[in-house]
């Protein structure tokens, strides 16, 4: 076993290998992300059934495949492997990014570069990112409390914040602010003041006007269509009311799977990426739809439960990035749904329809596994 | 209870992200914090306001659709229609789903001329400003290839349609178009007033004759059609529609009911023939059965083509048919009034028969003029010593001055109210006018009576007015002996099937109490002016196939009658200073089948241009079989 890390309980001894194997593998977190991927699977075969988008369904399903088999991978080699690679694995991320600003392809001609096409499959490196900040950021407080000279760390802090710019100006408002928002809470999660970050934040809150103006003329529509979705209801409003009228009328038990009209007949355009919630609640109801944000809830339970139990602080930190980063998606995604936050593109964990998140965060479910799988003995 | 302590790590040195326990109650608190947030808004928009987005929901899919009804026809008594619908193809878009390139590819598709393509770019603004969810019509009645090819091809144009819309369409062009009307475009006021009714503000509604005051039986009743769309417009199926739709799909429209008119097509393309080939500019003709108050036919000219009026009239034309001194959108027959002239002279004689004032066999010098208190009124020419009769037949001034003298213009007015004049004869078209039969007391009222205006009515000159079917209706009562009918046009109202809804009947205004034997005397007159040389009609020809009773008028036109000779168009045969002719009278003699009365505006003499149209209509009708032959009657003899 050694050299993978992978140490076995003791009280296992004795048991067959596989039997031992079986034991530590942490099938709550398995069973858990099966359950969200056939939700979607069903999800985004009535939102795209009997419609010119029907062979979504199918192009989700290798996706599904690739990204099981990115889970295994990230559930294999062992993780403090990729903790000690991960300022290497960020720099290639970032390296990334730089490329798809100067030779992506834009993601339907909105005028944002999002997408780079990697041997036919349309890849975003920014969900790349997201796995690539979580690494690094593990590496970082894997010590204990930050041990570098003040130069160092500046560095360092400046190496997790390039890639946040470089999303921001793609530009990528929502996966940016999202990205931000687990660098942030990691930071007041696992270090031991949470001073340096209340500073951080309060920096990041006062520098929104700036932002506001470098955010591009379709970005502050939809940020004022959010704060008035009745003012141009053909126009920014529109995803918001349709989406509320979707999930509103699916009342309590909602309207049957395939029978959510909003979304059978395109009200609500590209639902199957960001808003698959809106189908989700509109053919299951109030019932559906707690259903499933209890699912995440557990699922967010399980991940810091296996941060609690993890062998060292590079795992736990592991765990509380990804738990974040699944928060927020899920929290950002669904509030924009249920018209509480503006319309961005932050998808749906493994709901929405969409290879590159889908991939990263089984991937993200793997190193979850890979904490887990390895948090006995030393 | 999932947060459990670790039981690892192996050392036992304790947890290894302490921070991270320290912390569990801020994550449970935001955490829990975000579900109550989202749970809460999931249970308002879901449990608290479900009812009402699932009620938006069904609006956003369904939505409905009139169905047009078609309008009913207007047949004449043979059934022949004056009013029937064509099939026409509108093609319609959605502005706001119209992509430029579908523009482009309707212009490729159907090689659009550049106005066509103007207007389409027109309409499609408008209907933008208006509602640019609603299809407006772009290209309006268009051929069937091209509604062919655009109907193959509605899967490359998302956002346009085709409408099968029937249009209206007279087959007889401007044969009795101000009887008929036509329809146009609703008016601002109409349209707040008619769509509380359920019209649609793009219908057509009847402007005129018929077609407007039918109105309400014409057009039948709209249906309604709910269909299922997804949000790009695109209609959905009928099965899935099925589901979403609760109650019936298509509500039918109910076709307007049919008119069957009593006019003679065949009658009245003569008299407009008659007209058309005697070259006279404007004229007016009314043709009515005496036994029923049937009209069989109804003139005027100039008239218009209610085909083109219906469509889209261009400026210009619009213009040119405006300014025309002949006022062709005035219906001659019944809404405008005219001096009668010698045709009003039964009224003078009546009453004075019935007086005792007169006697057929009183014999009354003519010498050509005649002395009033000072002024000096002039006969149409010097017929000497004649009695009444005679002096109908000649149609002397003078006798009937005389008798004018005895009975005085209110007894002149009151004979003329009983035959129906001063009053409209309630047609219920084109607004049917009353006309003015001057009394003492009008006058008193309108300045000082003096006794030269009853000189004036004897004659029906004068203030005397009166429109062309108030005389056809009054000798249509001298004809059948003394009854006079409100006048009749439409005789029954059928469905669309044929099934008969309203079969109207004669409606009699009044019996007129006027001795047989004065109307004897009159109609001997009568009889004389068609028939006997020296006659006013018989001088400029005669009928031989079937025995004419006839009396012409020639009716002045007083002086100030506008002088805007310069500024009015050239018009082949039109001198607004000009006399009026008439012509009143029936046929056949005995027995009468048909009143007629024929006024030619500015026409001149009434026995030289009214009679020899009456003349015409009446040989070309009998002519054609009915021929009755009065062996009574005189050698047929030529007009000179």
């Amino acid at each position: 076993m050694r050299g993978t890390g992978l140490e076995l309980p003791r009280s296992t001894i004795g048991v067959s290998r596989w039997r031992r194997f079986r034991a530590a593998v942490d099938w709550p977190l398995i069973l858990t992300v099966i359950a969200l991927c056939t939700i979607g699977l069903l999800n985004l075969y009535s939102a795209t059934r009997g419609t010119r988008h029907h062979a979504k369904f199918d192009t989700q399903m290798k996706w599904m495949v690739i990204g099981a088999i990115g889970f295994v991978v990230a559930t294999a080699i062992d993780y403090r492997a990729m903790v000690r690679l991960a300022w290497i694995g960020l720099g290639l991320a970032i390296v990334l990014l730089v490329i798809v600003r100067l030779l992506g392809e834009g993601a339907h001609g909105k005028g944002s570069y999002r997408w780079l096409n990697l041997f036919g499959m349309g890849i975003q490196p920014s969900e790349l990112a997201k796995l690539m900040v979580i690494l690094a950021l593990a590496r970082m407080f894997q010590d204990g409390e930050l041990r570098d000279v003040p130069a160092m760390i500046g560095l360092k802090a400046i190496a997790l914040a390039v890639p946040v710019g470089l999303i921001a100006i793609q530009p990528d408002l929502g996966s940016a602010v999202l990205l931000g928002l687990v660098i942030l809470t990691v930071g007041f999660l696992v270090m031991q003041s949470v001073w340096p970050m209340v500073h951080i934040t309060l920096a990041g809150l006062l520098s929104i006007p700036i932002l506001w103006e470098m955010m591009e003329v379709y970005q502050k529509n939809r940020v004022l269509a959010f704060l008035d979705p009745s003012s141009d209801p053909t126009g920014n409003g529109w995803h918001t009311r349709q989406s509320i009228f979707a999930v509103g009328s699916g009342k309590i038990w909602g309207k049957g799977w395939g029978e959510g009209t909003q979304n059978q007949f395109d009200f609500l355009p590209e639902h199957w990426t960001d808003f698959p919630y809106s189908v989700w609640a509109e053919e299951w109801g109030f019932v559906g739809s707690v259903f499933l944000l209890a699912i995440f809830s557990f699922l967010l339970v399980w991940i810091l439960n296996v941060a609690l139990s993890a062998r060292d602080r590079a795992g736990a930190v592991i765990c509380v990035g990804v738990a974040a980063m699944t928060f927020w998606h899920v929290v950002v995604n669904i509030a924009m749904v249920l018209g509480l936050a503006p319309v961005v593109g932050v998808t749906l964990p493994f709901v929405s329809y969409g290879g590159s998140s889908l991939v990263v965060f089984l991937c993200a479910m793997g190193l979850v596994a890979n904490v887990s799988l390895r948090k006995h003995g030393y | 209870m999932l947060l459990r302590h670790s039981d690892g790590p192996a050392s036992g040195n304790g947890p290894v992200l302490p921070e991270l326990h320290r912390r569990l109650k801020w994550i449970a608190l935001v955490g829990i914090g975000a579900l109550v947030l989202l749970g809460g808004r999931l249970w308002q928009l879901q449990v608290m306001r479900g009812e009402g987005y699932y009620e938006r929901t069904v609006s956003n899919v369904v939505k409905e659709r009139y169905l047009s009804s078609v309008r009913g026809k207007i047949l004449d008594r043979k059934g022949v229609p004056l009013a029937d619908n064509r099939p026409a193809f509108n093609i319609y878009a959605t502005p706001k789903q119209l992509e430029p390139t579908v523009r482009e590819e309707l212009s490729r598709l159907l090689g659009l001329s550049g106005d066509e393509l103007e207007k389409v770019d027109e309409r499609l603004a408008i209907g933008k400003k208006r509602d640019a969810n609603r299809p407006i019509m772009i290209l309006e009645d268009q051929g069937r290839d091209r509604a062919a090819l655009v109907e193959q091809a509605l899967a490359r144009l998302p956002g346009v349609e085709v409408h099968h819309e029937p249009y209206r369409f007279y087959p007889q062009g401007d044969l009795a178009a101000h009887l008929v009307g036509y329809m146009s475009q609703m008016t601002a006021a109409e349209a707040d007033r008619l769509t509380t009714q359920g019209y649609d503000t793009s219908e057509l509604v009847g402007r005129y004759g018929l077609e407007s005051a039918w109105e309400n039986y014409l057009r039948g009743k709209k249906g309604i059609e709910r269909y299922a769309v997804d949000a790009r417009g695109q209609r959905l199926d009928d099965k899935t529609a099925a589901t979403l739709i609760e109650g019936d799909r298509v509500i039918g429209a109910v076709p307007g009911a049919n008119l069957v008119l009593t006019i003679d097509l065949e009658l009245q393309r003569l008299a407009e023939k008659a007209i058309a080939q005697s070259r006279v500019p404007a004229a007016a003709i009314v043709i009515v059965e005496p036994k029923t108050g049937k009209v069989r036919a109804l003139v005027s000219k100039p008239s218009f083509d209610p085909n083109v009026m219906t469509g889209h009239l261009t400026r210009q034309e619009d213009a040119m048919l405006r300014s025309d001194p002949r006022k062709p959108f005035i219906d001659k027959a019944l809404r405008a009034t005219y001096p009668p002239g010698s045709v009003f002279k039964f009224i003078t004689a009546l009453a004075s028969l019935e007086d005792g004032q007169a006697v057929e066999d009183e014999s009354i010098v003519c010498n050509g003029a005649y002395e009033l208190s000072g002024t000096t009124f002039r006969c149409n020419g010097s017929h000497g010593k004649q009695d009444l009769v005679g002096a109908i037949q000649h149609s002397c001034n003078i006798y009937f001055w005389r008798l004018a003298e005895r009975i005085g213009l209110d007894r002149i007015a009151e004979v003329a109210r009983l035959y129906g004049f001063g009053a409209p004869t309630n047609l219920g078209l084109n607004g049917d006018a009353g006309g003015r039969i001057p009394t003492k007391a009008w006058y008193e009222q309108h300045s000082r009576y003096k006794v030269g205006y009853a000189t004036n009515a004897a004659t029906g000159q004068g203030d005397v007015e009166v429109t062309v079917l108030q005389m056809a209706m009054a000798y249509a009562a001298l004809a059948n002996g003394g009854t006079l009918y409100v006048p009749q046009v439409v005789e029954r109202v059928e469905a669309s099937d044929g099934r008969p809804i309203v079969t109207y009947q004669p409606t009699i205004a009044r019996e007129i109490k006027i001795s047989a034997d004065a109307l004897e005397i009159w109609r001997r007159g009568m009889w004389k002016a068609a028939n006997e040389p020296g006659g006013t009609a018989f001088d400029h020809g005669h009928v031989s196939i079937v025995p004419v009773m006839g009396k012409t008028g020639t009716a002045e036109i007083r002086s100030r009658t506008r002088k805007k000779e310069e500024e009015e168009r050239d018009i082949e045969n039109w001198n607004p200073k000009r006399s009026h002719a008439w012509f009143s009278g029936w046929a056949p003699a005995e027995n009468p089948e048909l009143a007629i009365v024929v006024f030619i505006e500015h026409g001149g003499s009434g026995g030289r241009v009214a009679w020899p149209i009456a003349k015409q209509i009446l040989e070309s009708y009998y002519g054609k079989g009915q021929v009755t032959v009065d062996p009574k009657a005189p050698k047929p003899k030529q007009a000179p």
